[in-house]
């Protein structure tokens, strides 16, 4: 079972990922801010991590960055309200990037992707 | 004695004197006048001096010589009177023309009196006129315009014409300028072509009269060794006038007058009355040109006003959508959540519910209004994005794939099948690939929305000039041309169409990219939506 890390500042949100995803089979952890989502990412290990860009005052890219620089192995998707991040080059460092919408199916779709992406990646 | 001639009776009778004529009748009674006006020229009078002579009359020896004295005094009376009367009618023909050309500003007006003075038989009755004018650079004489007619035929019926008419100088100006300016500057543009002569050639007989404010009377040109002979072939005759027209020191042009038909001499007379003539045409030409040219330049200050002014509205325009985009961008967040959680709630709970249960219906609805309000969103933000393009070159044909490869799934659930056709080795095209990819998609879209089920969708890429064109051909129902409006103005509402910004949205990001968007409808059903993007740089 693949466990994920879902990181939204919203707690509704973080609620439906955590019920979606679960449905879908993963173990899902979430976490409310940036500094959250660093103290969980250092104490367990994920096999990915959902990101929303805007955490209140923190920004979603920072953490993806150091999360890039510090645990190389967990990918990550960005997701979020915007879709003009797309073409903020730090955002390219995320290996997906979903707009948020009520339909969880993209999310979901982009999830397995970058699993199995890795997993292919992990066997060669 | 008994005298030959009525001179010595107070009263004949009309068959007295057979040099009385028809309505001359008053001088049967009158002999002091009919001795003036007829006796002195009858042979039956001079009969009866030689017979006085003979006899032996004392003055019969004086009045010869006073009789010739008297003929020659009342010869050269009538000269004068005859050039008096022709002086009196050149006044009165030159104040005409001078008050016209006093107040016409109309350049074509002006050439009409001009010319119709020259040539009428009112006028100076010259058979034909050329007039040729300094261009704008001030480079050349060009020839302008040709008067007159081009051969007798076509002299007699014109005169015909005149004479028949009772027109004033001005009113025979009036009607060459409604019937004939236009069909004469055609009819002499062979000759008025070959006239051009540089203002820097001084050897020129143009420029020399012009130089010396003189008009120069050209005769036997054909053998004159000063004279350009070709200047005379082009002309077809021997002898022409010269008539430089000087305003203000300014070289306006140059009148050339002949009479190729006639032959007529060109009189001194003729040659002054032209020269009193060419002042007030020549002023009335520049001014006429002048204010021409005044007009030229007021329109293109007013074009340049114009387009300031369009842009000054874009800009403001502009700046309201600048602000229209930061104020949806900051909002989308605060909206687009919401909306995730109570959509992406529905969805879970309708995903739990049994197919019998009654709560479902609302939770459809819930599910459905949501993703109606997140594609307006979307919509909306798409629109703020898109006033800030970032362009660079792209391969259109690796877009069209790829844009098209995302579609795939759309297309085969509406069993549309896809026919591409990429020309090879296109140029680059400088665009915003994202947004372009979102005009391709959309237009996608659109075209599917108008087609059957199983339809063919047919999406080539070509080169066009400087550009590239995109096109995509469906073969569904034609649009209806206010359809086509419709699909292009943004939330613009039909009954079929509903509202929205899609395509309206590609029309405006295309052409803000010097890009355009077109949609042609064929009768026969299908339409095809063309893009036409600029590969050049400057053109962005």
């Amino acid at each position: 079972m693949a466990k994920l890390l879902v990181v939204d500042d919203e707690a509704n949100i973080r609620l439906l990922y955590a019920a979606e995803l679960s449905d879908e089979g993963y173990d899902v952890v979430t976490a409310g801010s940036a500094l959250e989502a660093v103290e969980k990412l250092e104490s367990e290990s994920f096999d990915l991590a959902v990101i929303d860009i805007k955490l209140k005052n923190e920004s979603g890219i920072e953490l993806l960055q150091r999360i890039v620089k510090e645990r190389h192995t967990v990918p990550v998707i960005l997701c979020t309200a915007f879709s003009c991040y797309k073409d903020d080059f730090s955002a390219w460092l995320a290996d997906g990037y979903v707009v948020k919408s009520s339909d969880l199916q993209e999310l979901k779709d982009e999830i397995a992707r970058v699993l199995a992406k890795r997993q292919k990646a992990a066997y060669t | 004695m008994d005298w030959e001639c009525c001179w010595s009776r107070d009263h004949i009778e009309a068959d007295h004197c057979p040099y009385v004529g028809e309505g001359e009748e008053d001088l049967l009674s009158s002999q002091r006048r009919r001795i003036v006006e007829k006796c002195v020229e009858c042979p039956r009078f001079k009969n009866d001096l030689a017979r006085m002579k003979g006899a032996g009359y004392p003055l019969s020896d004086v009045l010869p010589y006073i009789l010739t004295e008297f003929q020659e005094q009342k010869a050269q009376m009538g000269a004068m009177l005859s050039f008096l009367n022709s002086r009196t009618r050149e006044i009165k023909f030159l104040r005409e023309v001078g008050l016209v050309l006093q107040n016409s500003i109309d350049l074509d007006e002006v050439l009409s009196i001009a010319m119709t003075a020259i040539t009428a038989g009112k006028g100076f009755g010259m058979n034909r006129a050329f007039l040729l004018m300094t261009d704008k650079e001030r480079r050349n004489i060009r020839g302008y315009l040709g008067v007159g007619p081009r051969d007798y035929e076509e002299a007699w019926r014109t005169w015909e014409d005149i004479s028949r008419s009772n027109f004033t100088l001005r009113q025979l100006a009036r009607d060459f300028q409604k019937t004939k300016l236009t069909s004469e500057k055609v009819k002499f543009h062979d000759i008025l072509q070959q006239l051009t002569v540089p203002l820097a050639d001084q050897g020129h007989i143009f420029n020399r009269a012009l130089r010396g404010k003189k008009p120069i009377l050209v005769e036997n040109a054909l053998n004159n060794p000063d004279l350009d002979r070709g200047l005379a072939r082009i002309l077809g005759v021997d002898t022409f006038l010269v008539m430089p027209l000087i305003s203000r020191n300014r070289r306006i042009g140059v009148i050339i007058a002949d009479n190729c038909i006639t032959h007529k001499p060109i009189t001194l007379q003729d040659m002054q009355s032209l020269e009193t003539f060419a002042f007030p045409v020549a002023f009335a030409l520049e001014r006429a040109s002048l204010y021409e040219r005044l007009q030229e330049e007021v329109a293109k200050q007013k074009a340049a006003n114009l387009k300031l002014r369009e842009q000054q509205e874009l800009i403001v325009k502009m700046e309201k959508m600048a602000l229209v985009g930061k104020i949806t961008s900051s909002i989308a967040h605060s909206i687009r959540n919401p909306l995730m959680v109570i959509g992406g709630f529905a969805r879970t709970l309708l995903k739990g519910s049994s197919a019998d249960d009654e709560k479902r219906s609302y939770l459809e609805s819930i599910v459905r209004e949501t993703r109606q309000l997140e594609e307006v969103l979307s919509e909306v933000l798409d629109y703020s994005e898109s006033l800030f393009p970032v362009t660079d070159y792209w391969d259109l044909n690796e877009l069209v794939v790829k844009a098209m490869g995302e579609l795939e799934g759309v297309m085969n659930g509406a069993g549309v099948a896809c026919r591409m056709e990429l020309a090879p080795d296109l140029p680059v095209v400088r665009i915003d690939y994202k947004q372009i990819s979102y005009c391709l998609k959309t237009i996608t879209t659109t075209a599917l929305s108008a087609m059957e089920l199983g339809g063919e969708l047919h999406v080539e890429s070509l080169k066009d000039g400087d550009a590239v064109l995109l096109r995509v051909t469906d073969d569904g129902k034609p649009l209806s041309e206010t359809a086509q409006v419709a699909l292009t103005t943004p939330f613009f509402q039909t009954q079929e169409l509903g509202e929205g910004v899609g395509l309206s949205l590609c029309k405006s990001i295309l052409e803000r990219q010097g890009n355009t968007l077109t949609i042609t409808s064929r009768p026969g059903g299908g339409n095809t939506y063309s893009i036409r993007l600029l590969t050049k740089k400057e053109n962005i």
